[in-house]
């Protein structure tokens, strides 16, 4: 059995950020990278759906990217995937996810995976399109915000985390993506010895251009940091002095004291 | 212009936030036209086209029927583009229309703009215009960022339906764990972040909220580690409440947050970051360390 | 009369072949006892600790001989010390009996026990024997009626504390008898030189000729065969601690205070990181345990014990020496339990104290490295939510390291990116630079640089966690992987010298980084700042009112560097007035943060700083001064919770020098 969880390098989210010189994308300079949260929650559970299938089962990790995203690749490898596949692209920033997931679709298309995961959303553009627009390319049945995941046979039982802590359990059978949630499982820790395993594992480089063919859909007009809202007060100073002002104003503004 | 507003409907109810793709759609300037799986029992406040199917047999959860309808009802009604609540109902769906309509999408939309629409990135501390070049655009809003109107009047019902598609059952809803605390009905409330450093802190933020006659609220971060139990988180996947008053202390105002929290009346932000992003939001932003401001207001309140 | 005695008086020299048969019997039981055990050790890894032998020989010998390490702790150790010194000299007459005897009359014709020298000789053995008996009473008395807290009695201690006495008081009872034939009478002016023998002779004078004979006859024999069970069950109880604890001595640790092994990971075949069995440690681990005499003073002082978490250093030892014995396949870790190991804020104070030279803490470092690098586990989320941001961001909180350097925005620091000379290298640490309360340590560091004329150089945001405090909890990985970063950039940058205000960032820059290649100069600041007081580069300018403090001698700086009177002379310097705590110097109690676990959260027992802050408030001096970033930290908490707000205040020793600069 086949089975591929697609990733993605993000910056880490504590970073300022800053336009870029196009004003379209961040600027990169001093921004630390990690693997988007979402997906660890996904690789997780590829680890433990090819650890549950055993002998025969092999899990693939995919990322878009420049050179840096093999981090994050080795990270995945180090939780427990079995090989990897580097999609070359320096450029992928620019790329909308219709594109984005189209090249996964192209390079999944003869491959033949039966399950293939993916995070919910990344965490800096947080389109929350791409994984369910690769299963609509290949044709695969699909659910997102997956909290739950449970693997027999062929049929996906999936919990969706919905609104107000409500959840709804959906049936999937192969081939099936899904798209994971925050708190799906507990991530592992890469052992050491995994870690090193991980050194020795096959990362195939693929040239964006040989799975590109679609055209962007959507342009980013502009990328820039948010006007500060008017009409905000913004309190700094003492710590006395703040309680007194802070206090000043809830008499004013609101009925909580009265 | 003009929108094809798809509702959401769960549990037998239409929910509140239908109303919101009206205020979206009157920003835009769009005639309307709306489409919804649901029930005759609970239809919006409208009076334009409503092309209905029957929950009861297409099922509140079935993306790939949803979606065949939405297709059919874009068939006839043009529509310049197709808008959805950014929920997991939404944005499980829009994925699935957009690429069988060949169509953009634009998710979690904050504002109509001049060239685009803005949309949030990274963590809400930044912000994106995105311009759809497609003919049609399938457009997700996010929760609380467009007013909720109800147009007034009846719909006009055109009933629809369709089959089932293979690959996936909706199986039935798990109810959310018992509620401890029902927030949506408080009128202050004190919410504490990440910011709070540790579990031994949360008791500071809760005696304010006592000193406050207010609830104790948390975010999602808070909650998973375990410092409180779920029923006090704020956001979306958490309870959206409306109170009076919120206090949001060491909480950095991350977009599911925020999406939660925006309607309060009055909004204050304690923070050690100056240019966190829940200052957008906030009415006043304190900046200071929460563990130091927190306890000195509740002494102060307590004179 | 002679002053001499005739050896084998009564018994005979028939004795001697089934003596020494005997003798021999028992020292073939011991050896083949010893024997057994050298196969348990031998379970254990190999590791070299016969190396430097004339300087091991030398510090046996010494350690051994002088007690020093014994008499450290005055209530038991003197009693100890004596009872040693006073059974070695009766140990030495029976030699000294056995060369005459047995060598120097029959081979030279050759008498040397006899006139003053014998009179010296009877002298010294009697009182020699007095002593060792009232000493075995006082460690009896103690063991027995007494019972301290936390001293575990078991079979073994009945059985060595009869046999000593037995011995002791058959040797006596047999000379006083002999005494009694040969010398009351008979010798009285010799007599005098044995006074104990004497006052036993006197209790057997009323008896007959023939039954002072018999009696003795039998009471040599006893007293014989006694001695002969004592040797025979050398390695059978608690008294193989005479050869366990002096080898223990000769097998030391000649290495720096704390130095870990660097495990190498370019090396792909090894498989087995940290200690999961007895198989994983040392040789060396496994005969700490029985080299160690469950004096329980580790576990006396062990900051853990005292604030009610389930470790003790003392059972940690003796858990692994048991399950080395009885059943080395199984799991130590289980066995001791992550509860315990955890725990240890490898502050050292075990290891400081014991008077056995068990290494405690490396042990216990060994089973967190199997916990962390084997089966992913930490002592919480949070440390592991720490141990990512430190692999992302280079620190653990989180926060961006592009603002690692902002804390010395508009002071004279000098980023080492620009090129420019610097005298020395600031190596600021996670605290100093990102926590706010410890910015204010760096920013003092700086003053009193500028004030001395030294141009400071700081990496900024290049700079990244010196991985200390992951190390101590297991995970060598992540530190190497930070250390190397570091160590790339400080050659890069042909830093000449490098100056910290984090002990634990002093420590491994000074010591661990030796392992991965950077040999420089590194100091803490404050032997730094005593010399360039001691060079007067830097003048101050004390208030005219002394200032009354107390001092914590953190770990980092006092138990692993020895640093415990620079500091001190700083301060006094500063116009200082100390009033020292209790636990202070080697003796100091940490403050909790180390062996990493300023990562995380203390959940089990009372807080170890709120301890630690109790006894500073006990001094009455309302200033506590601390030279660490984690202690500061620790005891800021420390002081708000237990409630001394107002009370105590605690600062470091940077902001005390830099506010007294003079002008």
């Amino acid at each position: 059995m086949k089975v591929l969880v697609c990733i993605k390098q993000v910056p880490d989210l504590e970073s300022r950020f800053k336009p870029n010189a196009e004003g379209l994308w961040f600027n990169e300079t001093d921004l630390a990278w990690r693997m988007n949260e979402y997906d660890e929650y996904a690789v997780e559970q590829a680890v433990r759906l090819r650890e549950q299938l055993g002998e025969g089962a092999e899990l693939t990790v995919l990322s878009i990217g420049p050179d840096r995203v093999v981090e994050a690749i080795k990270k995945a490898l180090a939780m427990g995937a079995d090989k990897a596949v580097h999609v070359q692209d320096p450029a992928v920033a620019g790329k909308d996810p219709w594109q984005v997931a189209s090249i996964i679709a192209a390079y999944a298309k003869g491959e033949g995976f039966d399950i293939i995961f993916t995070g919910l959303q990344s965490q800096d553009r947080g389109s929350a399109q791409v994984g369910v627009s690769v299963a609509e390319q290949l044709g695969y049945a699909c659910s997102t915000t997956l909290v739950g995941f449970e693997y027999d046979s062929g049929t996906i039982i999936a919990k969706r985390e919905l609104e107000g802590g409500l959840k709804g359990v959906v049936k999937l059978k192969t081939p099936a993506l899904v798209t994971c949630q925050l708190g799906l499982n507990v991530p592992r820790y890469p052992t050491l010895p995994n870690i090193m395993k991980a050194k020795k594992k096959e990362i195939a480089q693929i040239a964006v251009a040989d799975l590109l063919v679609e055209e962007p859909v959507a342009a980013t007009v502009s990328f820039h940091a948010p006007a500060r809202k008017g009409g905000g007060i913004v309190l700094e100073g003492a710590l006395e002095d703040l309680v007194d002002r802070l206090m000043g104003i809830l008499n004013e503004k609101t009925a909580v004291l009265r | 212009m003009k929108a094809l507003l798809i509702g959401e409907y769960r549990e037998g109810k239409l929910l509140d936030s239908t109303n919101e793709l009206f205020g979206f759609a009157a920003q835009l300037g769009a005639e309307t036209a709306m489409l919804l799986v649901g029930s005759d029992s609970a239809l919006p406040s409208y009076g334009g086209t409503l092309y209905l199917a029957d929950a009861a047999v297409c099922g509140e959860y079935n993306p790939d029927l949803h979606k065949q309808l939405i297709v059919e009802a874009v068939g006839r009604e043009n529509p310049d583009c197709i808008v959805l609540m950014h929920s997991s109902y939404g944005w499980d769906l829009a994925p699935r229309v957009a690429a069988a309509l060949k169509s953009a999408q634009v998710s979690e939309v904050t504002g109509i703009v001049a060239d685009g629409f803005e949309v949030g990135c990274c963590n809400a501390k930044m912000r994106r215009t995105v311009k759809p070049s497609t003919a049609k655009a399938v457009i997700t809003i996010q929760g609380g960022a467009f007013p909720a109107q109800a147009p007034g009047g009846s719909p006009q019902v055109v009933k629809v339906s369709g089959a089932a598609g293979g690959g996936l059952e909706f199986l039935g809803y798990e109810p959310a764990e018992k509620k401890g605390v029902d927030l949506t009905k408080a009128e202050v409330i004190v919410s504490a972040g990440r910011g709070v450093s540790k579990k031994d802190n949360i008791p500071l933020i809760q005696a304010l909220a006592t000193a406050l006659k207010g609830e104790l609220g948390a975010s999602r971060p808070v909650v998973d580690a375990g410092w409180v139990e779920h029923s006090h988180q704020v956001g979306t996947t958490g309870q959206t409440v409306s109170p009076k008053l919120y206090v949001a202390c060491g909480i950095s105002g991350a977009i599911q947050h925020l999406a939660g929290m925006k309607k309060a009346d009055f909004i204050v932000a304690i923070n050690k970051d100056r240019d966190a992003p829940i200052g957008e939001v906030a009415d006043v932003l304190v900046v200071a360390d929460v563990l130091q401001f927190v306890p000195a207001l509740t002494a102060r309140i307590g004179r | 009369m002679e002053a001499t005695r005739e050896i084998y008086w009564n018994v005979g020299h028939g004795v001697v072949w089934p003596m020494y048969l005997f003798a021999f019997v028992a020292m073939g039981i011991a050896a083949w006892g010893f024997w057994r055990r050298l196969a348990v050790y031998r379970q254990g890894r190999a590791l070299n600790r016969v190396d430097q032998l004339p300087r091991r020989i030398a510090l046996m010998l010494q350690g051994m001989l002088a007690q020093g390490k014994v008499v450290r702790v005055l209530d038991p150790g003197i009693l100890h010390a004596l009872f040693f010194w006073g059974f070695g000299l009766l140990f030495i007459g029976t030699l000294l009996i056995m060369a005459q005897a047995d060598f120097s009359v029959p081979v030279f014709g050759i008498v040397f026990l006899k006139g003053t020298f014998y009179q010296l000789f009877s002298l010294v053995l009697d009182v020699a024997g007095l002593v060792a008996l009232v000493m075995l009473c006082g460690l009896l008395v103690r063991r027995f009626f007494i019972k301290p807290d936390g001293l575990e009695t078991i079979r073994d201690d009945y059985v060595v504390h009869a046999l000593l006495l037995a011995i002791v008081l058959t040797g006596f009872v047999t000379e006083g008898v002999r005494m009694a034939a040969t010398e009351l009478a008979v010798n009285p002016g010799l007599a005098r030189f044995s006074p104990v023998g004497l006052l036993v002779a006197r209790a057997f004078a009323s008896l007959s000729a023939e039954e002072l004979l018999l009696t003795h006859k039998v009471l040599w024999w006893v007293h014989f065969f006694l001695a002969v069970a004592f040797i025979a069950a050398i390695p059978f109880t608690k008294l193989r601690h005479i050869f366990t604890t002096s080898a223990n001595y000769l097998f030391c640790d000649l290495g720096p205070k704390g130095a870990l092994a660097t495990i190498n990971l370019e090396d792909e075949t090894v498989e087995q990181f940290g200690a999961a069995t007895i198989a994983d440690l040392s040789w060396k681990d496994i005969f700490d345990a029985d080299a160690c005499t469950s004096c329980k003073r580790c576990q006396d002082r062990c900051p853990a014990s005292a604030t009610g978490k389930p470790l003790s250093p003392m059972k940690v030892v003796k858990q692994i020496g048991e399950l080395a014995r009885t059943n080395p396949a199984g799991n130590l870790i289980d066995t001791v339990s992550r509860d315990a190991l955890w725990s240890c804020t490898t502050c050292r104070s075990c290891q400081e104290i014991c008077p056995a030279n068990v290494e405690h803490v490396n042990k216990i470092i060994e089973m967190r490295r199997n916990l962390t690098l084997m089966e992913g586990e930490f002592p919480g989320d949070e440390v592991r939510t720490a141990a990512s941001n430190i692999e992302v961001n280079g620190n653990p909180f989180g926060l961006a390291y592009a603002s690692r350097g902002d804390w010395a925005d508009g002071l004279p620091v000098t980023l080492m990116e620009s090129g420019e000379e610097v005298d020395i290298l600031y190596f600021v640490g996670c605290y100093a630079s990102f926590d706010k309360r410890n910015r204010e340590i760096a920013r003092s560091f700086v003053t009193i640089c500028a004030a001395a004329g030294i141009k400071v150089g700081i990496l900024g945001k290049e700079e990244k966690c010196c991985g200390e405090p992951v190390r101590k909890l297991g995970n060598e990985y992540l530190y190497q992987m930070m250390a190397q970063e570091n160590i790339e950039l400080i050659k890069a940058y042909r830093v000449k010298r490098i100056v910290t205000t984090c002990p634990h960032c002093f420590n491994t820059l000074a010591r661990d980084y030796k392992d991965l290649g950077l040999d420089l100069p590194v100091e803490h600041y404050s032997t730094f700042v005593n010399r360039l007081i001691g060079d007067g580069s830097l003048q101050l300018s004390p208030t005219p009112e002394p200032f009354d403090f107390t001092y914590h001698d953190s770990c980092y700086l006092g138990r692993y560097m020895d640093i415990i009177d620079e500091p001190r002379q700083v301060l006094l310097a500063a116009g200082g007035r100390l009033t020292e705590m209790d636990r202070s110097g080697m003796d100091s109690f940490c403050c909790s943060a180390g062996g990493g676990r300023i990562l995380a959260e203390e959940k089990l027992g009372g807080r170890i700083s709120a301890e630690r802050v109790k006894m500073a408030q006990q001094t009455g001096a309302p200033l506590l001064v601390s030279n660490c970033p984690f202690c500061l930290t620790m005891f800021e908490d420390g002081i708000k919770t237990g409630g001394c707000e107002g009370e105590l205040k605690v600062r470091d020793l940077a902001e005390i020098v830099a506010e007294r600069i003079r002008a």
